[in-house]
C-alpha cells in the first residue's frame, strides 16, 4: 500500500519538468508494477520458487542500500567504506526488540532506521571533520571499532550472534512478507534519493562535491550538509539491515560488517554510476543479477570476490562515471534513465 | 620486571610494525596512494613462503630472497599498469583508494580460491624456542624478525640517503611538482618507490608468516593496523611511521596485559580514529588534504 | 634558424577548453623576451605547453630544430629547456645547498657540480651564507633566488621564468630583476611572464603581446612600452605605475 501512494507523490514531484517525464512515468509504472506482481508470477511458475523470492528480496535490498549510499557517497561525494555499521544497527535493532519484547521486526522497521540515522548522525559529527582519503581510513576504523564492539558485547550475543525466533508463516509463503517490506524500504531510498537529488540540500550536496571551499563560500552550511547527508543515507540501509536480519533468523556481527557488505554498495553505485538517481538501482539490479547468473553457473566460489573487485577496478580505470553517466555524457542515455 | 617485559615485547614487534608500515607510507609520499591492498600483498608473501616451506622445507628467513624481489616486480607492474591512467583524475587520491580497495578484493579472493579459508602458519624450529636475558623472555622468532626487520629498515634509509633514486624519492616526496623541473622522471620514480613499498611487503609476509596464523580475510586487521601507524605519524613520514610503529605496539602490549588480548586491536581503531579527528596530519606529516 | 620555435600550438587543461588558441613564435639565441597581457591570456600556459607539463593538443614545438611534441619535463630540461614554475617549488626539507645539488640532479659529474654550485653562490652571494638553512626556512625573496639558482646549475640554453616578482616587495623584485638580467651574460636566453608588464618589458630585448591564448603583437620591448595603443588595448592598468 506504501507503495502505491509512494507512486501518486513520486509523480506528482518537484515542478520545472523536463520532456522526459512521459517516459519517466511510464518506467515508473512499469518498475512498480514488475516488483508488485512478481510473486505473484513466480509462484505457479517456477518450482525453485524460494530462490526466485530470495533474489527478488536481495535485489530490492541492494537497490536501497546503494540508493542510500549514494546520497553521501555519491551526491555529496564522501566515499565510506563503513556503512555496514547502519546495516548492523539496524538488524540488530530490529533483533533485539523481537528477542526482548517480541515488537515484529516488520513494525519496527521505521524505529530500526531512526536507530541507524541517529548513530549515523553521532558519527558523522566526528568522522566528517576529515575529508578525502581521511574521511575514507576514518570510516574503515569506525567499521572496525562496532565490530569489536558487538563481537565482544555479551547482551547482543557476542560474535556467536543472536538466534530469533522463526516467523509463523507457512514455509511456501515464508519468504512473501520480506519480500514485499523490502520493495518498500526499496521504494523509500529510491524516493529519498530523488527528492534529494532534486532539493536545495541536493545542490548544496553536489556543490560540496565539486568543491566545497567555494560551496562553503556561496553561504553553504557545508558541515551540516554532510552530517545530514550521511545521517540520512543511514535510514534505509538501517531498514533493510532489520528485514534482512529477520530473515536470516540468526545474527551474527560479521554478516553486517562484513568490508564486502561496503564494498557492494560501492561498487554498485560506481558501476550504475555515482551521484545519479538511476545509477544505483541499475548497479544494484546488474551486480545481484550478474552475482546470481555465476552462482548458478560455476557454484558459489570465493572466485565471486575476486569478480566483484575485478569489476571495480576495471570501471574506476575506463569509466568512473558508470553506465548512467558515461551515458549522459555521451549524449545517449535513455530518457527511462534520466531522474536527475 | 613484569613492565619491562611487555617493554621489550613491544619494541620487538614494533620494530616489525615499523618496516610494514614505512613501506605503506613511502607509497603514500611518493605517490600519494592509499594503499588499501598493501596488507593484502603482505598475504601473498606469506603464502608463498608457507609453499616455499611445505614444498622445499626452505627457512622463511631464507625466502626473504625470493619474496622480496618477486613483490618488487609485482609493485613496478601494479604501478605501471593501473596508476598512470588515473593520473588526470580530479579526484585522483580518492581513486586510488577505491582501487586499491578493489584489488584487495581481488587477492583476497585467489588466496581463499587458491589457499581456502583455513588457519596457516609456517614452524620453523625457531618458531617453538626462547630465550631469556635475566629475567626477560624473548621468544627466538620475534628476536630474529625484528633484527631482521630492523636491518631492512636502515638498508631503506641507506638508500633514500646516499643513492640517486633515493635522493629523487625523498625529492618527489617533498614537492613533487619540484621534482619534475629538476628532471626527476616522476613515474619512472614512482614505480621504482611502489617497488621498494612491495619488497618491504614482502619481507613482511615472510616474517609475519612464522609469527601469526594467517588466513586470506586476515589482511583487513592488518590493513587497519598500518593506516594507524601511518596515519598517527602522519602520512608520508617515513620517520613518523617507525615512532608510531614503536609508540602504538608498546601501548597494545600494555592494553593486552591489562585488558586482555581481545581488546589489543582497539588501540589501534581508537588511535586511528582518534588521531583523525584531532589532529589529520599525525605527529611528523603535513596536513592531509584533498 | 631559431632556437625555439613555437608553430600553431593549441593547448588546454584537461577536457576543457583551448586556453592557447594557435600560437607561433620564435625564440633566438642572445635575445631576452618577455610575455605579457591581462589575466588568462594563456602566458602560463605557453610555458608550460613548452616545457612538457603540458601536452599541445596541436602544433609543434621545436628546440634546436628538434621536434619536442609530447617530451616530457625531464626530456626538455636535458635538451636545455628550463621552467621555473610561478608557485614556490622548492624541497621544503633540504637545505639551500641540496636543493641547489637537485637543480643538478641530471649532471654525473660530481666535480662539474661542484663547479656549477660555486657558478651559483657568486652569483648569489646571499645564497652562499644560507647554505646549509633548510629552504622552507627562508624569505619570499630568498626562495626565489634559491629556485633560479637551481635553474642555473644544469646551464640551461634557454630558461622560462614565470612571474619572478609574484609576492615579493618591489625592492626585492627589483633585485631579482637585476639577476634576471644578468642571465644574458652567462649565455642563457631568458624568457619572462611578468604580470607586471613595465617591470617585465624593461628587464628584456623583445617583447609579445598575448591575448586570448593569441599572440596579438610583437616588438622591440622599450617599442612597445612607448606604443599608447598597445598599452591601452593589452596591457591597460598593468602599465598604470608609470604614468604617475
Amino acid at each position: 500500500m506504501a507503495v502505491v501512494e509512494q507512486r501518486e507523490e513520486l509523480v506528482e514531484g518537484p515542478p520545472g519538468r523536463k520532456p522526459g517525464t512521459r517516459s519517466r512515468r511510464v518506467t515508473l509504472i512499469i518498475a512498480l508494477g514488475v516488483v508488485l506482481l512478481f510473486p505473484a508470477v513466480a509462484v505457479p511458475i517456477f518450482d525453485s520458487y524460494a530462490y526466485f523470492m530470495q533474489v527478488g528480496m536481495l535485489m530490492l535490498m541492494w537497490i536501497a542500500m546503494s540508493s542510500s549510499w549514494n546520497i553521501i557517497g555519491g551526491f555529496a561525494g564522501y566515499i565510506s567504506l563503513g556503512h555496514g555499521v547502519f546495516f548492523a544497527i539496524g538488524g540488530y535493532s530490529a533483533g533485539l526488540a523481537l528477542a526482548h519484547w517480541d515488537i515484529s521486526p516488520f513494525l519496527f522497521l521505521p524505529f530500526a532506521g531512526l536507530a541507524a540515522v541517529a548513530v549515523g548522525f553521532l558519527a558523522g559529527l566526528i568522522t566528517l571533520r576529515t575529508r578525502g582519503p581521511a574521511f575514507i581510513v576514518a570510516t574503515i576504523a569506525m567499521l572496525f571499532l562496532f565490530l569489536l564492539w558487538f563481537d565482544n558485547w555479551e547482551f547482543i550475543g557476542g560474535s556467536n550472534g543472536l538466534d530469533l525466533p522463526l516467523v509463523d508463516i507457512p514455509v511456501r509463503w515464508l519468504k512473501v512478507p520480506f519480500y514485499y517490506a523490502m520493495a518498500i524500504s526499496a521504494a523509500g531510498a529510491v524516493y529519498l534519493s530523488y527528492r534529494v537529488a532534486h532539493s536545495k540540500f541536493g545542490l548544496g550536496l553536489r556543490a560540496i562535491s565539486q568543491d566545497e571551499t567555494k560551496a562553503e563560500v556561496a553561504g553553504i552550511n557545508t558541515r551540516w550538509y554532510k552530517v545530514w547527508a550521511f545521517a540520512l543515507s543511514a535510514f534505509f540501509i538501517g531498514t533493510s539491515g532489520a528485514i534482512y536480519g529477520y530473515s536470516l533468523t540468526h545474527l551474527r556481527p560479521l554478516t553486517f560488517f562484513g568490508i564486502a557488505v561496503a564494498a557492494r554498495m560501492v561498487l554498485m553505485s560506481i558501476i550504475g554510476g555515482r551521484g545519479t538517481v538511476a545509477g544505483p538501482v541499475v548497479g544494484a539490479v546488474l551486480i545481484i543479477g550478474i552475482n546470481e547468473f555465476a552462482v548458478r553457473q560455476f557454484g558459489q566460489t570465493e572466485l565471486n570476490i575476486v569478480f566483484t573487485g575485478a569489476i571495480l577496478v576495471t570501471a574506476l580505470l575506463f569509466f568512473p562515471q558508470g553506465i548512467v553517466g558515461s551515458l549522459r555524457k555521451a549524449g545517449r542515455l535513455p530518457a527511462f534513465l534520466d531522474w536527475d | 620486571m613484569q613492565y619491562v617485559q611487555i617493554l621489550v615485547l613491544g619494541l620487538l614487534l614494533g620494530s616489525i610494525y615499523a618496516m610494514m608500515a614505512s613501506g605503506l607510507t613511502l607509497l603514500f609520499g611518493v605517490m600519494r596512494v592509499v594503499n588499501l591492498a598493501h596488507a593484502a600483498f603482505i598475504l601473498i608473501a606469506s603464502y608463498l613462503t608457507y609453499m616455499l616451506y611445505e614444498s622445499l622445507t626452505l627457512d622463511p628467513m631464507l625466502s626473504l630472497f625470493i619474496t622480496m624481489p618477486l613483490m618488487f616486480g609485482l609493485g613496478v607492474g601494479v604501478y605501471l599498469v593501473l596508476f598512470p591512467r588515473l593520473e588526470n583524475s580530479p579526484r585522483y587520491v580518492e581513486m586510488t583508494v577505491l582501487l586499491t580497495f578493489g584489488l584487495a578484493l581481488i587477492v583476497e579472493g585467489l588466496l581463499t580460491f587458491i589457499f581456502t579459508g583455513t588457519f596457516r602458519t609456517v614452524r620453523p624450529e625457531y618458531a617453538s624456542t626462547a630465550i631469556t636475558v635475566g629475567e626477560i623472555f624473548i621468544p627466538t622468532s620475534q628476536l630474529y624478525a625484528s633484527v631482521i626487520s630492523f636491518a631492512l629498515l636502515i638498508g631503506l634509509w641507506l638508500i633514500l640517503r646516499f643513492t640517486k633514486t633515493g635522493t629523487a624519492i625523498r625529492a618527489t616526496m617533498q614537492n613533487r611538482a619540484a621534482a619534475q623541473i629538476v628532471g626527476v622522471n616522476v613515474r619512472r620514480v614512482s614505480a621504482l618507490a611502489f617497488g621498494f613499498g612491495m619488497a618491504l611487503a614482502g619481507a613482511a609476509g615472510s616474517l609475519l608468516s612464522f609469527m601469526f596464523p594467517f588466513f586470506p580475510a586476515k589482511h583487513w586487521q592488518w590493513i587497519a593496523l598500518l593506516l594507524a601507524l601511518i596515519v598517527l605519524g602522519g602520512m608520508g613520514s617515513i620517520k613518523g611511521a617507525i615512532v608510531g610503529a614503536l609508540l602504538l605496539a608498546v601501548a597494545s602490549a600494555f592494553v593486552t596485559d591489562t585488558f586482555g588480548p581481545t581488546w589489543s586491536p582497539i588501540t589501534f581503531y581508537l588511535t586511528l580514529f582518534l588521531i583523525l579527528m584531532v589532529r589529520p596530519q599525525g605527529l611528523f606529516g603535513a596536513k592531509l588534504r584533498l | 634558424m631559431a632556437l625555439l620555435e613555437i608553430e600553431n600550438v593549441v593547448a588546454g587543461y584537461g577536457a576543457g577548453p583551448d586556453i592557447l588558441n594557435g600560437i607561433t613564435l620564435n625564440i633566438d639565441a642572445g635575445t631576452s623576451y618577455c610575455i605579457v597581457g591581462p589575466n588568462g591570456a594563456g602566458k602560463s600556459t605557453l610555458l608550460k605547453a613548452i616545457a612538457g607539463f603540458l601536452k599541445p593538443r596541436a602544433g609543434e614545438v621545436r628546440f634546436d630544430g628538434t621536434a619536442m611534441n609530447g617530451s616530457r619535463p625531464d626530456q626538455m630540461l636535458a635538451a636545455g629547456v628550463c621552467f621555473v614554475p610561478q608557485d614556490a617549488t622548492l624541497f621544503p626539507m633540504m637545505t639551500v645547498k641540496e636543493n641547489l645539488a637537485m637543480g643538478g640532479y641530471l649532471i654525473t659529474d660530481r666535480s662539474l657540480l661542484r663547479e656549477r654550485m660555486d657558478m651559483v653562490y657568486e652569483t648569489f652571494p646571499a645564497l652562499a651564507e644560507r647554505k646549509s638553512q633548510s629552504a622552507g626556512t627562508l624569505s619570499g625573496g630568498e626562495q626565489q633566488m634559491v629556485t633560479l639558482g637551481r635553474a642555473l646549475m644544469i646551464e640551461p640554453k634557454v630558461v622560462m621564468i614565470d612571474e619572478p616578482s609574484l609576492g615579493l616587495a618591489p625592492m626585492i623584485a627589483d633585485q631579482i630583476f637585476e639577476k634576471i638580467r644578468g642571465f644574458g651574460d652567462l649565455g642563457i636566453t631568458v624568457v619572462l611572464v611578468e604580470q607586471n608588464a613595465v617591470k617585465g618589458l624593461e628587464t628584456v630585448d623583445w617583447g609579445f603581446v598575448l591575448d586570448l591564448g593569441s599572440l596579438e603583437f610583437e616588438g622591440p620591448a622599450d617599442g612597445i612600452l612607448a606604443d599608447p595603443r598597445i598599452r591601452e588595448l593589452y596591457l591597460g592598468k598593468q602599465l598604470a605605475p608609470r604614468e604617475q
